[in-house]
């Protein structure tokens, strides 16, 4: 059996309460710090909103009393600023925020990006992000050089695609980090126009998700001057991308001539079929009756639904499926066409 | 003493004073302007009495021929003036209704012996009645400074009354919903009072029975909100028996054609993308309340 004398136990007490006490006082202390911090932003919240709003929005002169003093009051800002630029779309606001960071707010962001906490690093990488403080680039590529996780080496990517997209491309090229489609899209959907172009001119060069990131960013961006290029990648060789490009294409929604996508109704592929009855949507019938014809014989149901669908949003599209359902032999497409036909009378 | 001529088949003066008043009210009521047109004879002693009747007749006649279903002519008792309300016209359309009519008579040889001067009063409010109406318009076209074909006006009653609207604005981000309240508050729209309240959900908007007065009601929301969403809100609003007082604005972070597509057909008026332009806000409301009175 172990034995313990008294005045040992007694010590262990009084050493562990000693313990327990310094670690109350310092939850405490913290506590306090945590209340004064918010109190601190509350109240720069409270009381310069309004001059916020005045310089921003209004055009009054600059006042000091908008330079932060201290932490807390950064945060007040952050929110302020991010609460702007979430909400606002206008090119001065846009302007005025990121002078003022570059001037006020670069100091912080710089300290933070030496922190030693991930989530301060990470904070801070967003912050010169949004607020656009060009004048960290040089710090951020040192940053670079340090450790880094690969969320902060893809936020890292966003802030060279938005200052120096060169780099950006060049970081892409020599890139070790293989990221998801989405991440990708996240990236490219913030580049330029004429960034943008230069990429997708590329396309070839590139690994399956980035091409398939650039033809989903092409679609979105909803920019004329990217159909030629999707266009030239309906010959292309993976179907996957035969589809994408086809979705993008009728994204855009404009389509000068039919005869690219004429020997796509007859595919292999349903997906690739779909997509083509979906295109017809935004060609006149009177072009593409025959070709929707043969899409509702289709032994799809996605294809036929689809081909039903954009008939019946034509004009003219209602009588044309009643005229198929007298016509046609084949039950499937003839019940396909009555269900439009009912679900359209019935909206109308 | 030369004898009255009232032409007959016509509405005479105190049988439209009652629809006078009903169609005043209705100027407030559908916010359209009404305006007014008095004609005087600018040679109505010239002549006998023969000749007077036929001048009569022939005016009368030419009038009852130039006008729209929705306006009402009457003749007054005294059978020297004519009136005309216009519905839903304001004074621009009526004077260019004048020159056209006056450019008749003066060309055509049929109607050589008529000299016309008229006078126009454009009536946006309810604080005129009848009786003063005649007054005013008569007393313009009395004495014989004025030349034919000449067109006065009575500018007493073109000022539409102030009217309150109500205006809330849900939004769950204070700064921005700050930012909202002010650029509203700070909007001038003529002829309209902007009461201002904000909801940081759509539960406490919906408490607070603003929305259950008659006022003509702005609403402009987020389309996501906590407690009880934009679309919610867009649905009980618009299942109200008034609902056609509320003019919803829904704001949105999502740019899509579904969203759009889904939002204007539960019954917004407005969809904006966030992020936008305050500018582009503030021109919408403004075309939104100038559609209101013609």
């Amino acid at each position: 059996m172990i034995e313990l004398s008294i005045s040992f136990l007694l010590t262990a007490i009084v050493v562990f309460l000693v313990i327990l006490f310094l670690f109350a006082i310092y939850l405490l202390f913290q506590h306090q710090r945590e209340i004064r911090f918010s109190n601190t932003r509350d109240t720069f919240l409270q009381n310069h909103s309004q001059h916020w709003y005045n310089y921003l929005m209004n055009d009054e002169i600059f006042s000091v009393v908008l330079v932060p003093r201290g932490r807390a009051q950064v945060a007040a800002i952050e929110k302020i600023f991010s609460s702007y630029l979430k909400n606002i779309m206008d090119e001065k606001v846009e302007h005025k925020i990121k002078e003022f960071s570059n001037l006020y707010l670069k100091k912080f962001y710089e300290k933070d990006l030496s922190s030693k906490r991930w989530s301060i690093r990470m904070n801070a990488l967003y912050r010169i992000a949004d607020f656009q403080i060009d004048e960290l680039l040089d710090t951020c590529q040192q940053f670079e050089k340090d450790k880094i996780s690969e969320g902060e080496y893809f936020q890292l990517l966003k802030i060279y695609s938005t200052f120096q997209p060169e780099l950006f491309i060049e970081k892409i090229k020599e890139s070790s980090v293989n990221y998801s489609e989405s991440e990708y899209r996240r990236l490219f959907v913030l580049l330029e126009d004429d960034v943008f172009i230069r990429l997708f001119e590329e396309f070839d060069s590139w690994n399956k998700n980035i091409q398939l990131a650039s033809i989903d960013t092409a679609a979105v961006k909803r920019n004329m001057q990217y159909i030629d290029k999707l266009k030239q990648l309906l010959t292309h060789e993976v179907s996957e991308i035969k589809i994408r490009a086809l979705k993008g294409l009728y994204e855009i929604g404009v389509i000068d001539e039919i005869d690219p996508y004429v020997p796509f109704v007859k595919s292999d592929m349903w997906e690739v079929r779909l997509m083509v009855a979906k295109i017809f949507k935004h060609v006149p019938l009177n072009y593409t009756y025959a070709y929707l014809e043969l899409l509702l014989e289709d032994e799809n149901w996605w294809v036929r639904s689809q081909a039903a669908k954009t008939m019946a949003e034509n004009r003219e599209g209602i009588a044309k499926l009643q005229q198929f359902m007298e016509s046609s032999n084949d039950q499937y497409a003839i019940e396909m066409a009555q269900e439009t036909v009912v679900r359209r009378q019935g909206i109308k | 003493m030369s004898k009255l001529i009232v032409a007959e088949g016509f509405m005479q003066e105190h049988e439209v004073k009652g629809y006078f008043e009903i169609l005043r009210e209705s100027v407030i009521r559908s916010r359209s302007t009404m305006t007014a047109v008095f004609f005087k004879l600018a040679n109505s002693s010239q002549g006998t009495d023969i000749e007077r009747i036929q001048v009569n007749h022939q005016i009368s006649a030419f009038l009852k021929s130039k006008i729209r279903k929705t306006d009402l002519l009457f003749q007054l008792a005294d059978g020297v003036h004519w009136g005309i309300f216009f519905l839903q016209s304001s004074e621009v359309e009526v004077k260019a209704f004048l020159k056209r009519i006056f450019a008749i008579l003066k060309q055509e040889r049929e109607y050589q012996q008529i000299a016309l001067k008229a006078s126009i009063t454009e009536i946006r409010n309810n604080s005129v009645n009848f009786e003063t109406l005649l007054e005013k318009n008569k007393q313009k076209l009395a004495d014989g400074e004025q030349p034919t074909w000449s067109i006065e006006q009575v500018t007493d009653y073109s000022v539409q009354p102030m009217e309150q609207v109500k205006v809330s604005i849900i939004e769950q981000n204070e700064i921005f919903r700050k930012v909202l309240e002010t650029t509203i508050n700070h909007l001038d729209i003529p002829h309209f009072n902007l009461e201002v309240a904000t909801y940081e959900d759509g539960y406490s908007f919906l408490q607070s029975d603003s929305y259950k007065t008659g006022h003509m009601h702005l609403v402009v929301m987020n389309d996501i909100l906590p407690r009880k969403n934009g679309l919610e809100i867009l649905h009980i609003l618009r299942e109200m028996p008034n609902e056609k007082k509320f003019i919803i604005y829904m704001m949105s972070e999502r740019n899509s054609e579904g969203a759009t597509l889904n939002a204007y057909e539960g019954g917004v008026d407005e969809f904006i993308v966030k992020p936008f332009n305050l500018r582009l806000l503030e021109a919408k409301i403004r075309r939104t309340f100038a559609r209101f009175w013609l």
